[in-house]
């Protein structure tokens, strides 16, 4: 038995779905698929698979990884990625099958590309007040948590986000603290932008990739 | 565009999944490569309209075609509704995303009465105008099947071409007939009088009503020479040859019933005198273990569902049930699929197939005994007895289980306080029973669940001529059920008596309910099947805009010589057999099964099934 790290990306139509439902998906392709992944024993039975970091339902994964264990250890990982992909729905595909090299707890930071455009505002209006707002002493926002909810500054957080204007829409490149110990979605700058000029933006973002503490990329 | 147009809306709905399509499965075609795109429409959500199995048949037949370009609809639940209008996006399909308004068809399966409204709020969505006559061309044809086109009248305003009875062929030969009409230049009028030969076809717009003073029918007859006067449903009798999916499209958000269906017969030999489908789908028609086990095998291997259901209105009524099971197990323990058996029936629930379902999976144990007591149970046909429930339910609870439910009626015709009071006194007996199982799971309560549902009378059944009960009554009744329970062990829920009767309504209504649906579409009610939207008050003032009592239809006692309004229907049960299963009823007797005894319903003029099985009793 060897453990296997599978890499996808979480895109078109399945941005759409939620972490469940991704789990879901997964483990039918794997089922479809027929490649000897290890079962969970007991009462309820069915391919034990775990994320390393769960994925926001409409955000786009470029880098997103499972972990799954393979009972035949000479089964080549070319195959389990080939396998998969002819399995999978539109909007999820395998591009790697590797041996983990790092534990999901390592994960410690998250880069994420937003692209923000709104009808209210043109894109250099938009830019504008982005920047305003980046640039302000603070940048308040109610954020939830297992307590209830806390207003929470987020300046911290976006300090060295690069943003800039296309034709249709304003780009922020950050990243940002995720995994185990702290998570900041990149949407509380959304929602901070609609508590300060109530304007909701639209957003797209892609979680590009996640690293570890030191910022090595997530083997 | 409408992609970039949702693309921006879909953050702010619940479960953008369902709006977006690109599951696995899902069939792609090049729109200018077919002759006949068919958009097929379910009136209700994504989730429901997912887990029905005649979608899945007809989606996976038409896409077999290289010429027909099928695609899946569902009605948009009301926040999406609410941004689609505000954004101005019409009903698209989720293959193409393309506006229902461009299909040549838009297909509706008419599974409920209180989805009327859902159907007429999707053309609207649609931007297709509602009615038959108001859409002159030979495009937008809207075609409905279903159990409720068996009495298409609320709806026909509507609907050009309703498909009787199983749609597999029927459906197939109005395509290929509009394909030839749409290239030979012909109008919407020639193809639809062409379509009224086709036999399982019924044009509404093709027949005449006239009504007596007191508001029933006067006559029905069709308007030009060759229309038929009765439409009679069509039957698959071959059903190992029928035509049978070999995949499902497998959605990526949960759904209600999300695993492989595998029908294993269709109709059922009970007769059960309330249950519609119990007679629409006469004769019984049975796949072979064989067929089963290969359909079910190839389904798993495509989908990836680790769970297969066996579907039919009475699973341990197929004559191999047991055959089947171990045929199935001989593959599907190894590929980690679970087999699953709804509607089973108490008297066929022996040990042995107990156990080969709990080896897999252990579900609750429900019963649906309809009635409290043994003299009602007669009256609707019910062969459930006491003792043989109570033994069931020994069997199960030394086995292992510890929670029952049961599945009543109330309202029903002849109906007494007293059988009221038997249903709680069943439920009490239950609980008793369990105590008395010695193997009985230890340190575990028994938890038995009531629930009722208010009886509604159907077209083509024993009771089509029956009144329901009035909603006061119902209440009355409900009371009653909820006084006689003793114990916590019980607990007791029912369906809401106000949607009973909305349905009651519709199911024996007539062609002037068009214009109750047409008001109601106008003041923005849908999803009436929901109690998040189902309001009885404003349906009220609906009926009393437009002048009609709604109580004609659902509360009133029909004579055996009125002229119902789908009496040009033809079912192939005659309305004799219907009027004598209703004096039966009356005097308390009960009528053998197709497999003890044919009563001689009229189905054996389909030449097949159960009519000409050998019956052991003839031996
Ligand atoms: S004709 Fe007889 S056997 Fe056939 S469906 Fe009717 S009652 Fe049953």
């Amino acid at each position: 038995m060897k453990n296997v790290r599978v890499w996808f990306k979480k895109d078109d139509q399945c941005r759409y779905i939620s972490h469940l439902d991704l789990n879901r998906v997964m483990i039918r392709a794997i089922q479809k698929s027929r490649l000897p992944v290890w079962h969970t024993e007991g009462f309820n039975v069915h391919p034990y698979i775990t994320f390393a970091l769960p994925l926001s339902l409409g955000f786009r994964g470029e880098r997103e990884s499972m972990d799954m264990r393979i009972l035949d250890d000479n089964l080549k990982l070319d195959v389990i990625k080939d396998e998969l992909n002819k399995c999978l729905p539109n909007g999820l595909s395998v591009f790697d099958v590797t041996e983990p090299k790092m534990k999901p707890g390592a994960i410690a930071s998250a880069k994420f590309k937003m692209r923000l455009s709104c009808d209210e505002y043109s894109v250099e209006e938009l830019y504008t007040k982005l920047q305003e707002m980046l640039n302000s002493d603070e940048i308040l926002v109610d954020k939830k948590t297992k307590k209830g909810i806390k207003k929470i500054d987020i300046k911290e957080y976006f300090k060295d986000a690069k943003h800039y204007d296309t034709e249709n829409d304003v780009v922020i490149r950050v990243t940002l603290p995720a995994g185990s110990t702290t998570n900041i979605n990149p949407t509380l700058l959304v929602k901070a932008f609609f508590e300060k000029y109530s304007v909701e933006p639209y957003y797209d973002i892609t979680r590009v990739d996640v690293f570890d503490e030191k910022g090595r990329a997530f083997e | 565009m409408i992609k970039e147009k949702l693309e921006k809306i879909l953050l702010k709905v619940q479960k953008p999944g369902k709006y977006v399509g690109g599951e696995l499965n899902a069939v792609i075609k090049n729109k200018d490569e077919v002759d006949v795109r068919f958009a097929f429409c379910f009136p209700d959500t994504y989730e429901i309209g997912m887990s029905h199995l005649g979608m899945k048949i007809l989606y996976s037949l038409f896409n077999s075609k290289p010429y027909i370009w099928c695609e899946r609809v569902f009605a948009p639940w009301i926040d999406m509704e609410e941004q689609m209008i505000k954004n101005e996006i019409p009903l698209y399909a989720l293959e193409s995303m393309d506006p229902v308004s461009e299909f040549d068809f838009i297909g509706f399966t008419l599974q409920y009465e209180l989805s009327y409204t859902n159907m007429l709020n999707m053309l609207k969505l649609a931007n297709v105008p509602l009615k038959s006559s108001d859409r002159t061309e030979l495009k937008n044809i809207v075609v409905a099947g279903g159990p409720c086109a068996c009495n298409p009248e609320p709806v026909a305003d509507f609907v050009d071409i309703f498909f009787i009875g199983d749609g597999e062929e029927v459906d197939l030969e109005v395509i290929e007939l509009f394909r030839e009409c749409k290239k030979s230049g012909k109008t919407k009028q020639e193809f639809l009088l062409l379509a009224s030969q086709i036999k399982g076809v019924y044009v509404p717009a093709l027949y005449e009503v006239l009504y007596n003073e007191d508001g029933t029918i006067k006559s029905f007859a069709p308007k030009f020479e060759n229309v038929p006067e009765k439409i009679e449903k069509r039957v698959m009798m071959d059903m190992d040859n029928s035509y049978y999916p070999d995949n499902f499209v497998v959605p990526n958000v949960e759904i209600v019933h999300d695993r492989a269906v595998e029908e294993i017969f269709r109709g059922c030999i009970r007769g059960c005198r309330f249950c519609q489908a119990g007679f629409l789908y006469r004769p019984v028609r049975e796949k072979s273990v064989d067929c089963i086990n290969e359909q079910c095998h190839t389904l798993c291997r495509n989908t990836g569902y680790d769970e297969v259901s066996l579907s039919s209105l009475s699973s341990s009524d197929y004559t191999q049930i047991v055959p089947l099971l171990e045929k199935l197990s001989s593959w599907s323990v190894d590929e980690n699929v679970s087999l699953s058996l709804p509607s089973l029936r108490v008297d066929g629930f022996t040990e042995d197939i107990l156990s080969k379902i709990k080896s897999v999976r252990k579900s609750g144990l429900t019963f649906a005994p309809e009635a409290g007591t043994q003299r009602l149970r007669d009256v609707i046909n019910k062969n459930v007895k006491e003792d043989e429930l109570l033994d069931t339910c020994k069997v199960a609870f030394n086995g292992g289980y510890s929670t029952v439910k049961l599945y009543f009626m109330i309202g029903l015709p002849t109906e007494t306080l007293d059988d009221v009071k038997g249903i709680a006194d069943l439920g009490q007996k239950v609980v008793s029973t369990f105590y008395q199982a010695e193997n009985r799971p230890k340190g575990k309560g028994v938890r038995v669940t009531v629930s009722s549902s208010s009886f509604v009378p159907k077209p083509f059944t024993p009771f089509q001529w029956e009144p329901q009960d009035s909603i006061d009554t119902i209440h009355e009744k409900q009371a009653h059920i909820r006084e006689n329970l003793t114990t916590k062990k019980i607990s007791y829920n029912y369906h809401d008596a106000d949607t009973s009767f909305m349905e009651a309504v519709f199911a024996r209504g007539d062609r002037k309910l068009g214009e109750v649906l047409l008001k109601a579409c106008e003041k923005g009610m849908r999803f009436d099947g929901w109690s998040d939207c189902f309001s009885l008050e404003n349906w009220l003032e609906v009926f009393s805009e437009c002048n009609i009592d709604p109580h004609f239809y659902a509360n009133r006692r029909r004579e055996f010589t009125e002229i119902l309004p789908w009496d040009h229907i033809d079912y192939s049960v005659t309305k004799e057999f219907l009027i004598n299963e209703c004096k039966k009823a009356y005097d308390n007797q009960t009528t053998p099964h197709c497999r003890e005894k044919c009563s001689n319903c009229g189905a054996m003029k389909h030449k097949g099934g159960v009519c000409f099985e050998k019956r052991s009793s003839l031996v």
